[in-house]
């Protein structure tokens, strides 16, 4: 029997324990993968393995031989359950034994790791509602099936029927609470350019991993700011951007391609993010960062850093990071010069240097005033930087401070801010902003349905039984028709996001407004409804 | 009268044409040398809507403007 095995059957652990016995090892390291209750923001009652078996045992096989070749260990394994596992049940096992313990940890770490990102097995989750979906593959499929229109970012395309002959890597296994992922072959990110730097080190690192940074705005600041920090291996990043992508963002904006005119830039730049790091947890949030929604988005972060290109939305991040008491990286460009400001909390804010919430239309932004590409990509850069460092404690000369940057002249001047004496103890998440911004965009475009589900929201279909048999709606949702979701607002949890469908999008952008106007803020409504789908 | 140094940052360094220059002034505060500036350069920002800093800090405008002082006009911007 070889080194990686499957099991049709319950794991018997102490069979597989006795075969890694070895007089002359003095350590043994197991980890266990039991079934959870609960993935990805659902209750699951039971779950289905399925491997392509052959592929999959080879892979296996080297990923074993490589740990005992690597970490130099006595004797590894690693069996794999498939078919219908019941909560709390067996899932995956590996067993390590070594002369010490310090590799048969290592080894052991080693091999479910790569187990996870490498050995194709597929995960159907079936849910305490009744419903059920395939973890991944049912993404690759529904990409599939629209092959060329919008092409799926792992490249590929196969059937709905999930041909599961491919061989790419595909994460699954208990504990995995992240299905978007899809690694694209068999790299893995190395950041021993950065470790090696006295300030960071294995343990910045794991600073840098365990950080939760929110950026708003996935713009020409956002998009350095994005890049290096999914490229740094920052563990949590979220992104608050309700634009769309336009053509005349790109001399700037330098993360999305001419094709992507038209999609969400909060999911395009989450697609991209993902396959520049798939160790990095990329939450897209497709909406304007306004001072009712932020707070509640702010509340999972560390770090807050304002990208985006107004006034109001720069003093609602300042307020709701003072308010939280969490650090802001602030910066903004007009055309070859840039302002950044750092906030930590007890230190200067934004309001300590700007007393009076500077009114939008007061000075041009970057539409209006005209930017060269490289200005906000220099000061988005700057703050990638300025949050490595308030992640990995290292000094920074703007804090208390506003360092403008001219790149005309290539001058930087360093403008030192006190914290203002009235705004200590003062509660700036209260104080009255700018004039607000338009409500927040209550449609998303039809591009957000295919990445809904990974991004969060939870799909409800809206029309009536006939409709729906007519033409059954894609992918992972709930159906709950017009009148009696209407009748009964209270069914749909606050705390969830939702993303409402009907035909042909009136409907739902109706009920959105009376859920919205309900109390219910995290309500979004398909623009053009499945036709829209139908559209080329 | 005092000689001073003076730098304009953004939608202020294009109205003045410049992005800093020298000057002797009879001006006693940052304001009065803004309103004396503001006039000859047709700048178009009121000063409520800008900060000045004086040898790299903030400063109030009423403060005094002493001889070879470094002023600088910031407007705030947003572009992003």
């Amino acid at each position: 029997m070889g080194a990686f095995a499957f099991s049709d059957r319950p794991l018997d652990t102490a069979a597989e324990r006795a075969r890694v016995e070895d007089h002359a090892a003095g350590g043994y390291a197991s980890f266990e993968g039991w079934v959870r209750d609960f993935n990805d923001g659902r209750a699951v009652e039971r779950l289905e393995y399925e491997a392509y078996a052959e592929l999959a045992v080879r892979e296996g096989e080297r990923i074993v031989a490589e740990a005992v070749a690597r970490f130099g260990v006595r004797h590894a394994r690693c069996v794999h359950r498939v078919g219908e596992l019941r909560l709390g049940e067996l899932a995956v096992w590996v067993g390590v034994s070594a002369a010490h313990r310090g590799e048969a940890f290592a080894a052991c770490r080693y091999i479910i790791d790569e187990v996870k990102h490498r050995v194709p097995i597929w995960k159907k989750e079936h849910y305490v509602d009744g419903d059920s979906g395939w973890v991944n593959c049912e993404r690759c499929a529904a990409a599939g099936l629209e092959a060329g229109a919008a092409a799926p970012a792992q490249g590929h395309a196969h059937g709905q029927d999930h041909d599961h002959g491919h061989d790419h890597g595909h994460r699954h296994g208990a504990g995995d609470a992240r299905p978007d992922r899809h690694p694209a072959g068999l790299a893995r990110p190395d950041y021993s350019r950065q470790v090696v730097l006295p300030e960071v080190g294995a343990a910045g690192q794991d600073l840098i991993r365990r950080a939760r940074v929110l950026v708003v705005g996935a713009g020409g600041l956002g998009v350095p700011v994005l890049s290096y920090l999914a490229g740094a291996g920052v563990g949590t990043l979220g992104i608050v951007d309700g634009d769309v992508l336009e053509p005349s963002n790109l001399h700037r904006q330098t993360l999305y391609a001419l094709a992507d005119a038209g999609r969400p830039k909060a999911l395009l730049a989450a697609e991209r993010l993902r396959a520049l790091n798939p160790e990095v947890d990329v939450r897209a949030y497709v909406e304007r960062a306004d001072r009712e929604r932020l707070p509640a988005l702010a509340a999972g972060y560390d770090v807050l850093v304002d990208c985006s290109d107004n006034f109001a939305t720069r003093f609602v991040v300042n307020d709701v990071a003072v308010g939280l008491g969490k650090a802001a990286v602030l910066a903004s460009v007009y055309q070859h010069e840039g302002q950044l400001q750092v906030v930590r909390p007890g230190g200067a804010c934004l309001r300590c240097v700007w007393p009076e919430a500077t009114r939008d239309g007061l000075v041009g932004n970057c539409a209006e005033a005209g930017v060269l590409g490289p200005v906000p990509g220099v000061l988005g850069s700057l703050q990638a930087l300025e949050v490595l460092k308030l992640v990995l404690g290292l000094p920074s000369a703007a804090l208390d401070a506003v360092v403008l940057v001219d790149l005309g002249t290539l001058e930087t001047r360093r403008i030192r801010a006190p914290r203002a004496p009235c705004c200590a103890g003062r509660d700036c998440a209260r104080l009255p902003g700018p004039p607000a911004e338009a409500e927040a965009a209550i449609e998303l475009d039809v591009a957000a349905l295919e990445d809904a589900t990974a991004n969060d929201y939870v799909v409800v279909d809206l029309r009536d039984a006939v409709e729906v048999a007519l033409e059954p709606a894609p992918g992972p949702h709930l159906h709950i028709p017009l009148d009696r979701l209407l009748d009964d607002p209270a069914q749909l949890d606050a705390a969830r996001r939702y993303l409402l469908l009907c035909a042909r999008g009136q409907r739902s952008r109706a009920a959105a407004l009376a859920l919205r106007r309900a109390g219910l803020s995290s309500v979004w409504s398909l623009r053009g409804g499945l036709a829209a789908r139908r559209a080329p | 009268m005092t000689a001073v140094h003076v730098q304009y940052y953004a939608v202020l360094r294009e109205q003045a044409g410049r992005s800093e220059e020298r000057l002797v002034t009879a001006a006693a505060t940052p304001a009065a040398l803004y309103e004396e500036l503001r006039a000859r350069h047709g700048l178009t920002l009121a000063r409520a809507q800008l900060r000045v800093a004086i040898d790299g800090e903030f400063a109030d405008w009423q403060a005094p403007l002493a001889e070879g002082a470094r002023v600088v006009f910031i407007p705030p911007v947003a572009g992003g």
